[in-house]
């Protein structure tokens, strides 16, 4: 069967064919040598092959047959406690049959979980560890309770630098015959930050048109797919119009779905290269330093970047005095 | 006259006992008897107007006082009513009140707000004033089967008020918006109306959080308010926490609120902007409500419900405090939280996109939330773009022939599409 999205085409197999998370992989290995896994936290940004990881993990382990010993659920579309206390269960206390005695079951967007549905997890987790062993994804560790991480071997995926994120798109590129031009792959990379996922949709979605992909063509994909005008957001906030500052964060995070580590990365970038006085920058960055942390605490994104906007608004407003 | 601020409840409150909404034979009866006093001391000395709150007891009592052009003595639960404090208030009206005629009634609102000792003997003084009175007096409750009413009730001409149909209300709500110049979608009053359950009061202040500063008023406006359930007193609370001058009296807002306080805090997060307006004060009471909701971050990774307390800190004397320089001027309506209200709208469009994103998601390791979200707007450029990519994709997804329609955004390239697939 072929797969006609190149995300799904050319995402990894093996551990052998993953690009960068060196040390993750490493580790993974050894986990595939020893035929021994912990339950594990992927924690990282989106797109940066902690679902792939999980898979490839399982390949490796069962060989070509490895979908039936693992079961994949997604926990931001079946997060409720009932799922954890049916599915979940039944799951990981039947016995496993082959070379292996546990099953891998990889909880995907875990930290999307109910906290009734994590702490029946706990319990799940712990009376069957000899059958079922968990690989739960996240962006967000710190949406995870506590008890849960106490339990799992974590590990922190990054986006991917530069290099490899070009080495990999090119090589897509090279296979489906799209003609790729560096300043587009840079644009690529710009805009997408290391997320492999995004990278790729843009360039199948760039490439449906037809031409060679550059940077203009790159953007004006983007611009449409992605329609997180921070700087324009950031220009409200500074002219004292909250209101309507807040109302295109809502529009971006709910109507676009663009997440808030992706938007705090964009203003911190423009912050840098805004026209205010440079005492200001340093002192902006502050607060989006803080503003992110407790977003990777886990806390609600709109509710945060507000804040962060109204600190704008102020800014804005001394400025003016 | 400054209107523009002003409760709509008061401003357009029934002038003439013609103009008040349902209840016409309660009306009629209660306006026979009061004309009645000018022939002479009836029967029943006192009427008991008793029924749900909202409905018009009140101001069917001041809307009759005006037709008949006499003066109203009024006393409500907010004053103080102990056997001695109504003698006073009472006695000397209704002594008065012979002396000319009949040209004066006396209301007593608000009895069940009668409460035990504090209001000692008043039903008692009440009683004998009912028994006594020389000119109309007129007594409010919500109920008057309440056993500390038996004596009384039996001095009084009882009249029950009901609530009106929704038909009615709406019709008020119709001259409201008239009188306001705002044009209104016909379904949206009634969905007011109805929601009220016929407390024109509160479907008058639904109107006017929904309409004020509006031409038009549409269906969409109102239909999230069916997440909302009777929250008449959520704006007091808001008060208490936005204007609050004390710590202790913004903490205890959260004691009156009737919805938990994930609710409050999105009530509240949705109205301090329009309220702190001064940047400083904005930033600070913005900072508060992130920090409550860290707390709830922490609330979820520890599992540990004791921090709660300090979310309701800061999300209640945090915002209060953050109140320096912001000056209160005018009457600014309070919002219903605008986060909750846009998850209601738009929902056949989110079904579709959940819809395809459960197709993704079989075939792409993705929730289908994320997929809705992430991968359908490449999706939709590259239906756009190319139809032959396009029909490959379909195929291999397991798209139907609407999915594709609602990803290139028109029926004919949908053709296009579905004829390479074939």
């Amino acid at each position: 069967m072929s797969f006609e999205m190149w995300a799904e085409k050319y995402r990894p197999k093996r551990l052998d064919d993953m690009v960068d998370q060196k040390e993750i992989v490493e580790r993974l290995k050894s986990f595939v040598k020893s035929k021994n896994v912990p339950h594990c936290i992927f924690a990282g940004p989106p797109g940066t092959g902690k679902t792939t990881a999980a898979l490839c993990l399982a390949r490796d382990l069962y060989g070509d047959g490895y979908r039936e010993h693992l079961m994949e659920l997604n926990a931001s579309d079946e997060r409720g406690i009932d799922v954890v206390r049916e599915t979940v269960k039944t799951f990981a206390r039947s016995r496993s049959i082959g070379a292996i005695p546990f099953k891998i079951m990889i909880l995907d967007e875990a930290d999307n979980m109910t906290s009734d549905a994590q702490q029946a997890l706990r319990r799940t987790m712990e009376r069957y560890t000899e059958t079922c062993r968990f690989i739960m994804c996240a962006n967000y560790s710190g949406k995870i309770i506590e008890p849960i991480q106490s339990r799992c071997a974590p590990f922190r995926f990054t986006f991917l630098p530069r290099e490899e994120h070009d080495k990999y798109v090119t090589c897509i590129a090279e296979g489906e015959k799209v003609k790729l031009l560096a300043d587009g792959a840079e644009a690529i990379f710009e805009v997408c930050g290391g997320d492999l996922r995004r990278a790729i949709n843009t360039l199948q979605a760039a490439a449906s048109v037809n031409k060679p992909v550059d940077a203009k063509l790159v953007y004006s994909i983007t611009g449409r797919a992605n329609p997180a005008d921070v700087q324009r957001m950031m220009d409200t906030a500074m002219k004292g119009d909250f209101l309507d500052a807040r109302k295109q964060l809502r529009d971006m995070i709910q109507r676009y779905g663009v997440a808030g580590s992706d938007i705090i990365r964009q203003i911190h970038g423009e912050i840098f290269k805004a026209e205010i006085p440079e005492p200001w920058k340093i002192k902006l960055a502050d607060i989006v330093g803080e503003i992110d942390y407790r977003l990777v605490e886990g806390s609600d994104e709109e509710v945060q970047l507000s804040a962060l906007l109204a600190k704008l608004v102020e800014a804005g407003s001394e400025l003016k005095k | 006259m400054k209107f523009l601020y002003a409760a709509w409840t008061v401003k357009h409150k029934p002038r003439s006992a013609a103009d008040i909404v349902g209840n016409p034979e309660a009306i009629k009866t209660f306006s026979d008897w009061a004309k009645s006093w000018s022939k002479g001391v009836p029967k029943k000395r006192a009427a008991f107007l008793y029924g749900p709150p909202g409905i018009g007891k009140t101001v069917t009592v001041e809307a009759l006082a005006n037709d008949l052009g006499v003066e109203l003595v009024e006393k409500n639960a907010s004053d103080y009513r102990t056997e001695d404090a109504i003698n006073r208030f009472a006695g000397l009206a209704s002594q008065y009140g012979s002396l000319f005629g009949g040209k004066r009634i006396i209301l007593l609102d608000e009895l069940d707000g009668l409460t035990g000792n504090a209001d000692k003997g008043g039903v008692k003084a009440i009683t004998e004033i009912a028994k006594t009175a020389r000119c109309p007096v007129v007594l409010i409750a919500n109920s008057a089967y309440d056993p500390r009413f038996t004596n009384l009730r039996s001095h009084c001409l009882l009249i029950e008020f009901k609530k009106p149909p929704a038909g009615e209300v709406a019709k008020h709500l119709k001259r409201v918006c008239e009188r306001e110049d705002i044009q209104v979608d016909e379904n949206a009053l009634k969905f007011i109306a109805q929601r009220s359950e016929g407390d024109v009061r509160s479907a008058v202040n639904d109107l006017q959080a929904l309409a004020q500063g509006k031409k038009r008023l549409s269906y969409d406006d109102v239909s999230w308010l069916s997440y909302r359930d009777r929250q008449d007193s959520i704006f007091n609370v808001l008060r208490m926490i936005i204007y609050g001058r004390t710590c202790a009296g913004a903490k205890q807002a959260v004691n009156m609120a009737d919805v938990d306080i994930d609710m409050l805090f999105e009530w509240v997060y949705e109205n301090v902007p329009a309220h702190l307006t001064d940047p400083h004060d904005l930033a600070q009471a913005m900072n508060a409500l992130s920090m409550a909701d860290v707390y709830r971050g922490r609330i979820r990774s520890t599992q540990d419900w004791s921090f709660t307390r300090y979310v309701i800190d800061y999300m209640t004397a945090g915002v209060a405090m953050a109140r320096q320089n912001t000056k209160v001027h005018g009457w600014i309506p309070f919002k219903f939280p605008g986060r909750i209200m846009m998850l209601s709208r738009s929902k056949a469009e989110r079904a579709m996109q959940l819809s395809i994103g459960f197709k993704i998601k079989r075939k792409c390791h993705i929730s289908a939330a994320r997929a809705s979200k992430e991968v359908l707007p490449y999706l939709k450029i590259i239906f756009k773009n190319n139809a032959d990519m396009a029909a490959r994709i379909a195929k291999w997804l397991d798209l139907d022939s609407e999915m594709i329609e609602y990803l290139v955004g028109s029926k004919e390239k949908a053709e296009t599409i579905t004829t390479f697939l074939s």
